[in-house]
């Protein structure tokens, strides 16, 4: 997507602003934003459903959004939209499948093959308007995944689902990592730490930061050390280590490396220095964290200048 | 095409499925009911007149002079009345009088149906944004032509509804001695009935594009039949008018019941009225698509 504007109403709320952003084939990206920070549109544009007012839009190297050309190539799970609930599962997958050219028995397979991917074979008969809400986000989520396609787009995918179904389908997405390209729209930062591999941050319908987890988070920059006591042998751990640089607020040590070293060497020498001044470790972590880094960007992002 | 002819089943399926429709069948299938029982009553009563008037005995069940009355100046006035064309009497005279009967009042009937039903098609889906499940796998057109189809699917299956009621409240109530010819005139009837609420579905199908509010579009699409009714009946005098003559012509020309009595043609001379039907029922959709397309979903 470049510089992609997208204004709504009479009024003219901007909801998207010169958005830019890539994503690579293969990988599982985490989409991060506010409520109205532009999500939802940038899905709704990518999948057709909205038209952008300015810029650029070129799906899997076929340009924007074409029915006919990313036939069979594109699932998306749209945040709000109703199942067609009249139907059972299987039907309207049979139906999804049959528009994404698979002959009857192959659309029939595949309906089977996604629903027991989503653990709902058992109920593939029951009407939609008959299953749980968690059964029915789980039959969205699986509609997004008939046929394979090449690029799947889940807004919100886990929302409203209790901890063990969201567990088996946070698995069943984990699965799709180097066959699919997968993006995830969610609050739930926690979540999207644990299954992205890449992440793409938007305030006020601007992207204002993208790239790996790791280096989102500052994982290859930071390690954070929590100490029994708060006395750090801060002068042999610089002379020990003179690229890093190395703070200490009460128990917690933080360390930060300069660019291109190798952290995991550096934190065997950092655990040596400080069994050598007898200092105990009680917790090390690496990064800031996602849901931190995205407070501090998004807050830096709206800050007034 | 294919996409467009999966569409049509897959819309024929949730639409019988939905409460609305079941209501506007059962509805459908109520008044079918009780015309056809007060139209054989009619013909009773007509029989009795003419048994009177033959001074013959009268008869206790509706059907069992239907030769004669069926022969008779009354009857030429009464389906006169009923085609409203001199050139088709003849050929109407011909048919099983409650064939005729279920043509005449599928004619009055299933544009109501067919709009009302065809109205909620697209825009309860845009609503629901149930839609994009759709338009992600295939174009806006197909979707279109396929609710379209889908939904002239399910007015054909209210004629055959309708045909199959006819058929039981005449063998119920009448005399009829040729049972498979009646059944057989009904059911190749409910096929123009069909075609003559081509346009009307049409009509459901741009209103359900127009605005996303499935009751909004109903009203829309039952206005805009009842309207339609009424610029007939408005169309008919102006072509009887000296002054607005050609008005009336023009107004005839674009109306789907300009073309009514062209329905009731011998064996297949319907079909070039049936084909203008088609032709207004597509240019409706197609008016409509020219907002669907455009809009936001």
């Amino acid at each position: 997507m470049t510089d992609v504007t997208k204004r709504y109403g009479r009024a003219g709320v901007l909801a998207l602003d010169a958005l830019s952003f890539e994503i690579p084939t293969g990988r599982i990206t985490g989409f991060i934003g506010h409520n109205g920070a532009g999500k939802t549109t940038a899905f709704s544009i990518v999948a057709g459903f909205l038209p952008p007012d300015s810029g650029a839009v070129d799906i899997l190297g076929l340009g924007p959004f074409d029915a006919r050309k990313l036939k069979g190539k594109l699932g998306v799970l749209p945040q709000d939209a109703a199942l067609p609930d009249r139907h059972t599962p299987v039907e309207l997958f049979r139906h999804l499948c049959r528009l994404q050219g698979m002959g009857a028995a192959a659309a029939l397979r595949e309906a089977d093959r996604v629903l027991e991917a989503v653990r709902l074979g058992d109920r593939r008969r029951s009407r939609i308007h008959t299953l749980s809400h968690g059964m029915r986000r789980r039959v969205a989520v699986a509609s997004a995944l008939c046929g394979s396609p090449a690029l799947v787009l889940l807004d919100e995918p886990l929302a409203g689902l209790d901890p063990v179904q969201a567990h088996a389908l946070r698995d069943t997405i984990a699965n799709l990592r180097g066959t699919q390209t997968v993006v995830i729209s969610s609050h739930n930062l926690g979540e999207l730490e644990r299954i992205s591999d890449r992440v793409v941050m938007l305030s006020a319908g601007r992207c204002i930061r993208q790239g790996t987890l790791s280096e989102v988070t500052g994982q290859a920059e930071v390690v954070h050390w929590t100490l029994a006591h708060a006395d750090a042998p801060l002068d042999a751990l610089r002379a020990r280590l003179p690229d890093h640089t190395f703070t200490l607020e009460g128990v917690r040590l933080t360390q930060r490396a300069g660019s291109e070293v190798d952290l995991d060497a550096a934190s065997v020498a950092v655990m040596a220095v400080l069994a050598e001044a007898g200092v105990a470790v009680r917790a090390l972590s690496r990064g800031v964290g996602l849901e931190r880094r995205f407070i501090r960007d998004s807050e830096a992002a709206t800050a007034p200048r | 095409m294919t996409d467009v002819w999966h569409i049509a089943v897959f819309e024929l399926r949730r639409a019988i499925r939905t409460w609305r429709a079941a209501a506007l069948l059962s509805l459908f299938a109520v008044s079918s009911a009780g015309a056809t029982y007060l139209f054989v009553r009619m013909v009773g009563l007509m029989e009795n007149a003419l048994a009177d008037q033959l001074m013959v005995p009268r008869t206790r069940v509706p059907g069992t002079m239907l030769r004669e009355l069926t022969e008779s100046d009354t009857w030429r006035e009464v389906v006169s009345g009923m085609v409203g064309a001199e050139q088709v009497t003849d050929f109407v005279l011909s048919i099983p009088p409650l064939a005729l009967f279920d043509l005449w009042f599928l004619f009055l009937l299933v544009p109501f149906f067919a709009a009302a039903a065809a109205a909620e098609s697209i825009s309860i889906d845009v609503q629901s944004r149930a839609i994009r499940y759709e338009t992600l796998r295939t174009g806006r057109p197909e979707l279109v032509l396929g609710r379209f189809i889908g939904q002239l699917l399910l007015t054909w299956f209210a004629t055959l509804m309708s045909a199959g009621i006819v058929f039981g409240v005449g063998i119920g109530f009448m005399v009829i001695e040729d049972r498979g010819s009646l059944l057989a005139w009904l059911l190749w009837f409910s096929l123009r009935a069909s075609a003559f609420a081509v346009p009307f579905v049409g009509l459901g199908i741009a209103a359900s594009q127009i605005t996303s509010s499935p009751a909004w579009a109903r009203v829309m699409a039952i206005t805009a039949t009842a309207g339609s009714w009424v610029a007939f009946g408005v169309a008919v005098l102006l072509q009887r008018s000296e002054r607005w003559a050609v008005l009336g012509d023009v107004l005839l020309q674009v109306l789907p019941q300009g073309w009514m009595q062209g329905m009731w043609g011998a064996g297949l001379a319907w079909l070039p009225a049936g084909g203008v039907q088609m032709g207004l029922g597509l240019a409706l959709v197609a008016l409509g698509y020219l907002r669907f397309a455009r809009r936001d979903l």
